[in-house]
């Protein structure tokens, strides 16, 4: 096989490896606010936080685009400490992340709100502080439907195209991922390697759907 | 642990906890020693043990233990719950499912083996340790439960009904591991249950709690008097009657009590309870044999001549209080209707009752 597409595949791989990771502790920490605040502002919080899984990719694209260009509000502020996000992996990273943030969010919230309220309070009369209970008994309990949320996450950002193009670009060997290169191969008329990259994609997605099947249904009803 | 002086107070209670239908307004000063709280189902039980474990956060008030304010709201002051160090075990065990029962047991005690090991002995659970939650028996998760409040080393104990969820034969295995936590580590409890003779089994002490507020509080068997308490009895054991344990005969198989009333009982032989000693017992109403002449012949011990003060249908039996002759006091038989036909009962006739040694519990 063509070693250009061996390296598209492991780009992809890594970047969409590198947003699940930077999403796991803000997702999870969202789901827990989600299923645990119940004051006032908590529809529009969750509303917010469910708007990339509904709005066009591009739209997303766009707003971070202008917030973190060089002169936009927050861009100017990272290019001041030698950061530049748009146009870089950081950029698909990000971009990536944000698309697939709600979809972790989701799965966390509903994990959390499947955890037993009275088991964490019962962790507390055992001498646990609140961060204590949460470690030792929400998060465990959660740690199934957070799993399939991380894993739902990577597939959803292995596939990414829209946010992507708009804050990083199309550069090969640099942005290009391989969703945006289908994409240029289809513009240069190159049917038949955009079909062949096309398949690598659904090899991807396929492996990452079937894994969370395999966790969902794996035969281990003493530890899951 | 020790020199703690007997019938100490252990716990003071001023408590004021707003509650779906009602506030329960409750103030009890209780002993160190097993205190059962009794009540009709919604009367709060449940949510006076989750306040003074400090998971009310409503809760207004004083908790105060052995000396010290867990809860004293006047000075805004509330320990949290992880550091009041009260031991809850709820209805329904609440062990962590994601853990083996060695863990569960490990779980609050922060790394104290030597407590864990008492717990763990305590509780007969070493061939348990490795297994998970879900694999164990409800009486098994109850001792797990327990172990694992115990081994935190709480200052007081916290049962919500821990026989519930468990069938009558489940009960008689667990209850045993409940008096022997009494014994070996002598805490103060507080102790649910629906069940007057698990209360009077278990309890020192006694709370009667009714629509958010204490009906009565005192000595268990002295309280058998109050009515709310009373009707609670009638739905499990009919018949409870205080005696003192009279004397043993191992050859005979059984042991002899007198009734407050001056009754004469035998029931099976139990050694455990010192001659002297006060008892309660127990007998259900449909255990109690109707004759209308005087029986002969007869395998049961206890023969009594009686007369019947009134009948009542209750369901699809008859109930008779019956009068014990000679001022014993009364005791309650249910028979179906077709017995009352054929024996001719009714109300102000002598009739002979009869009951079994073994019919006859212990409390």
């Amino acid at each position: 096989m063509n070693p250009g597409d061996l390296a598209l595949v492991g780009f992809t791989l890594r970047m969409a490896a590198l947003a699940t990771a930077a999403i796991l502790v803000p997702g999870i920490a969202a789901g827990l606010l989600l299923a645990r605040y119940r004051g006032p502002g908590r529809g529009a919080l969750d509303t917010l936080l469910s708007l990339p899984l509904v709005l066009p990719p591009t739209a997303v694209g766009l707003a971070l685009l202008l917030l973190l260009a060089r002169n936009g509000p927050l861009g100017a502020w990272l290019f001041a400490h030698g950061l530049s996000v748009v146009f870089t992996w950081k950029g698909v990273v990000l971009a990536t992340g944000v698309m697939s943030f709600p979809l972790l969010v989701r799965s966390a919230r509903t994990a959390f709100e499947e955890v037993d309220p009275r088991l964490v309070a019962l962790a507390r009369t055992l001498g646990c502080r609140p961060a204590g209970a949460f470690f030792r008994v929400a998060l465990p309990l959660a740690r199934r439907g957070i799993v399939a949320g991380l894993v739902l996450a990577f597939s959803r950002s292995l596939g990414e195209f829209g946010a992507t193009i708009l804050v990083a670009g199309n550069i090969p060997g640099r942005t290009q991922t391989l969703s945006l290169a289908i994409f240029q191969e289809v513009q240069a008329g190159r049917d038949r390697h955009a079909l062949v990259l096309a398949g690598w994609t659904v090899a991807l997605a396929f492996l990452a759907l079937w894994s969370t099947e395999w966790l969902s249904h794996r035969r281990d009803p003493e530890v899951w | 642990m020790t020199g703690r002086p007997v019938g100490a107070l252990a716990l003071e209670l001023d408590l004021e906890l707003p509650l779906a239908r009602f506030t329960l307004r409750l103030g009890a000063s209780l002993p160190a020693d097993v205190t059962a709280v009794m009540g009709p189902s919604g009367s709060g039980k449940t949510s006076l043990l989750e306040a003074i474990a400090g998971l009310r956060r409503r809760a207004r008030g004083r908790v105060v233990l052995e000396g010290e304010p867990l809860l004293d709201t006047a000075r805004g002051l509330s320990r949290p719950p992880e550091r009041r160090r009260v031991g809850y075990v709820p209805q329904d065990a609440g062990l962590f499912p994601h853990l083996t029962v060695i863990d569960n047991v490990r779980f609050g005690a922060r790394g104290d083996a030597a407590s864990v090991d008492a717990a763990v002995e305590t509780l007969e659970l070493r061939p348990l340790l490795g297994r998970m939650p879900r694999s164990l028996s409800g009486g098994e998760r109850q001792r797990v439960a327990l172990a694992r409040a115990l081994a935190t080393r709480p200052r007081l104990l916290l049962l919500d009904e821990p026989l519930a969820a468990l069938d009558v034969e489940l009960r008689d295995r667990v209850l045993p591991w409940l008096l022997r936590v009494r014994r070996a580590w002598s805490l103060p409890c507080l102790y649910v249950t629906h069940n007057v003779g698990e209360a009077l089994a278990a309890a020192a002490h006694l709370l009667l709690l009714g629509e958010g507020r204490l009906e009565a509080a005192g000595d268990p068997r002295s309280l058998l008097a109050v009515p709310a308490l009373a009707r609670e009895a009638q739905a499990g054991i009919e018949n409870l009657l205080p005696a003192l344990v009279v004397a043993h005969d191992g050859a005979a198989g059984v042991t002899r009590v007198r009734t407050d009333g001056g009754l004469e009982v035998t029931v099976a032989l139990d050694e455990e309870r010192a001659p002297g000693a006060a008892v309660t017992l127990a007998v259900r109403a449909e255990d109690v044999l109707v004759a209308s002449v005087e029986p002969v012949g007869l395998s049961a011990r206890n023969v009594y001549a009686a007369t019947v003060g009134s009948s009542e249908r209750t369901g699809s039996d008859v109930t008779l209080r019956c009068a014990l002759r000679d001022g014993g006091g009364e005791l309650l038989a249910r028979i179906t209707p077709a017995a009352v036909a054929a024996l001719g009962v009714e109300v102000g006739r002598p009739v002979w009752l009869a009951v079994k040694s073994h019919s006859i519990r212990l409390l």
